[in-house]
């Protein structure tokens, strides 16, 4: 082992650079936009250009004093262009090491390489965001404290297979992608983010032709309106598969002794390593459009955060899955947990009145005032207060529990149906809550709470029957009397 | 979680939280004086804010000083097995909770000036994912809890 301080590769000022440049758009866009707009084209490019000049040679600069050393149990990083920031990090901390490709990494044969550590700081978490894929495989070797034969890439696939054969895997099937996608809320976003582009652009249109233009959709018959809004939300709907098929693209789960080891992407090839011991519960998602379909996504909560821009709350770990095959998925892959989610206890019926209440507060109160200001309209707030009833009930409905052994079962709805599968061990407190009212009809609310990312996440669920709710505690309660 | 906890905190709680009342009470009084103010001198605003600010001012007072303190007092309880802490608090919403020992990751002991007056301090129990705290205990009997919380909750963590 040769122990001195490495640079990355050069491809690292690139990512240096496009970093830089995302981070400051947001704020500059609307400034250039605005400035575009008044005609002031030459101050804009004069300005973009000395801002570029000014990114490169940080990103350079950022670069050249960003080296890494692998020491005989460590890894030493040290960066910072004027203030110099050093990190070690010890082998025995390191949880999983990620190396993850996207398109500038591929052309280049690099790889951004993700070291994580056990608890939740993530101050001396690491990433190097390009070295050759060789190198990568090397560190991966090098500080993998407990040594696996991992498939770590496509040139390892006969090893993959090798490893295919002793260890539970599942892989995601194109139609499955394609149900996944056309059932994602995502054209949505898709949708808000078109009409947050759309009216920045607005004031790029010269006004003359923006007039023509609407005044030619104002003249249009409601018909051509109608077709107009249908191929649009088909566009957007395409889009949303399109971008799911790209993230998820060749999702593959395996299950080793003590970890979960997930590769997917189709641009960008990601790969991650969920070790067992941090994961805090198992959920199943079902939304409002998949439920009737039969359809759920599964995911893990876990204690820690990744470095990066996905702050999704919690980590997928099968983006589609029949709802009929959750309970063999994790007897194959987590039989730590089990799924039999036949005769949970359910709410008593005395508890439905403060769901329709919750759900239906706000809306029956616009209701009311619209109602006393302009009667005509008072329909519309009526419709969604109906809604918000009808979604109370729903709640109502789908909230249940189920002990089984050492797991907890829990199963709620905000707007989609969440099933959580959460171990004994994992529970950090156990909170029981009654008002006066509750206590009159002998009713009471549970809360509990895991460790996610670096906050927790509570569940709560509202108006148990109080002696449930004992029993639920003398389950929980560690002084066994 | 049948039945409340036993121990409960230190009376002189009670006087603690009511000179913090009255040190809080003092901020709508400034309002109200400054609204009597403005009404005599700039006619800016009519008497009969002043007036309604008055009530507001002396009911907040009242409430907040007089009828909470002694309230929160009574229903605060709280209990330490050797497995787990076990908590009861909250006057219109009461709440018990249960901490395990082997769940706790620390424990801090917080005092105010207003807490030191009366010679109490606060006590905080963290896990991973939430905070409880105990508050208004004498010293003493705060820091031998943390101290025996803390010697309890001494189990190796492995899976947090």
């Amino acid at each position: 082992m040769m122990y001195e301080p490495k640079r990355l590769h050069p491809a690292g000022m690139i990512f240096n650079l496009f970093q830089g440049i995302r981070q400051s758009i947001v704020g500059l866009l609307p400034i250039a936009i605005v400035t575009v707009g008044n005609g002031e084209w030459l101050y804009v490019l004069l300005g973009a250009a000395i801002l570029l000049v000014l990114f490169i040679v940080f990103s350079v600069l950022a670069w050249y004093r960003y080296t890494y050393q692998l020491e005989e149990d460590q890894i030493r990083i040290e960066q910072g262009i004027f203030i110099r920031k050093k990190r070690t990090i010890s082998k025995h901390r390191i949880q999983s090491i990620d190396l993850s490709q996207n398109i500038i990494h591929r052309i280049f044969g690099l790889t951004k390489v993700q070291i994580e550590t056990a608890g939740s700081d993530q101050r001396i978490d690491a990433a190097l965001s390009a070295v050759t894929m060789e190198e990568g495989q090397l560190l991966h070797q090098q500080l993998k404290y407990n040594k696996q034969s991992e498939p770590v890439n496509e040139e390892s696939e006969q090893q993959e297979a090798a490893v295919s054969k002793q260890y539970p895997q599942r892989k995601v099937s194109v139609k499955q992608l394609l149900i996944a996608g056309s059932t994602s809320a995502s054209f949505g976003i898709i949708l808000g983010l078109f009409g947050l582009v759309f009216s920045d652009l607005e004031s790029l249109i010269p006004d003359r032709f923006y007039n023509q233009v609407t005044d030619w959709v104002v003249s249009q018959a409601m018909q051509v309106l109608i077709a107009f809004g249908i191929l649009t939300f088909l566009i957007l709907w395409c889009f949303g598969i399109l971008q799911t098929l790209i993230q998820y693209w060749n999702f593959t789960i395996t299950r080793y002794e003590k970890e979960l080891f997930i590769t997917r992407g189709l641009l960008e090839k990601k790969q991650s390593t969920i070790p067992l011991k941090r994961i805090q519960a198992v959920g199943i998602k079902e939304s409002v459009i998949r439920q009737p379909l039969g359809f759920a996504i599964m995911y893990v909560e876990i204690a820690s955060g990744e470095i990066g821009q996905n702050q999704e709350m919690h980590t997928l770990i099968f983006p589609l899955i029949r709802k009929k095959q959750v309970a063999a998925f994790l007897e194959e892959l987590l039989p730590e947990y089990s799924y039999q989610p036949d005769n949970m206890t359910k709410l008593p019926k005395k508890a439905l009145p403060y769901y329709l209440f919750r759900a239906a507060i706000f809306p029956l109160l616009a209701t009311i005032t619209v109602a006393v200001l302009f009667f005509e309209y008072a329909w519309i707030p009526l419709i969604i207060t109906v809604a918000a009833c009808l979604l109370g009930y729903l709640q109502f409905r789908s909230t249940a529990y189920k002990i089984k052994g050492e797991q907890l079962m829990v199963k709620k709805r905000n707007t989609s149906k969440d099933t959580i599968l959460i171990q004994h061990k994992k529970l950090q407190s156990f909170q029981r809550k009654q008002h006066i009212l509750h206590r009159k009809q002998k009713l009471a609310t549970m809360d509990t709470a895991i460790l996610n990312k670096f906050l927790g996440r509570h569940f709560i669920l509202r108006e148990l029957r109080e002696q449930d709710l004992d029993l639920l505690a003398d389950w929980y309660s560690y002084q066994k009397e | 979680m049948r039945r409340e906890p036993e121990e409960r905190i230190n009376e002189s709680a009670i006087n603690a939280w009511q000179l913090s009342a009255h040190l809080f009470a003092i901020i709508p009084l400034l309002v109200t004086i400054a609204a009597f103010i403005l009404a005599y001198y700039v006619d800016f605003i009519p008497y009969w804010i002043g007036m309604i600010l008055t009530v507001v001012t002396l009911l907040e007072w009242g409430v907040t000083a007089f009828f909470i303190p002694k309230l929160r007092w009574r229903r605060w309880r709280y209990q330490i097995y050797d497995q787990e802490i076990y908590i009861q608090h909250g006057i219109l919403i009461v709440t018990r909770t249960v901490v395990p020992m082997i769940r706790v990751q620390h424990v801090d002991t917080q005092q105010g000036p207003i807490l030191k007056k009366y010679g109490l301090s606060t006590l905080e129990i963290s896990t991973a994912a939430t905070t409880h705290e105990i508050p208004a205990l004498l010293e003493e009997d705060a820091a031998d809890l943390r101290d025996q919380i803390s010697e309890l909750a001494r189990v190796e963590q492995d899976d947090v």
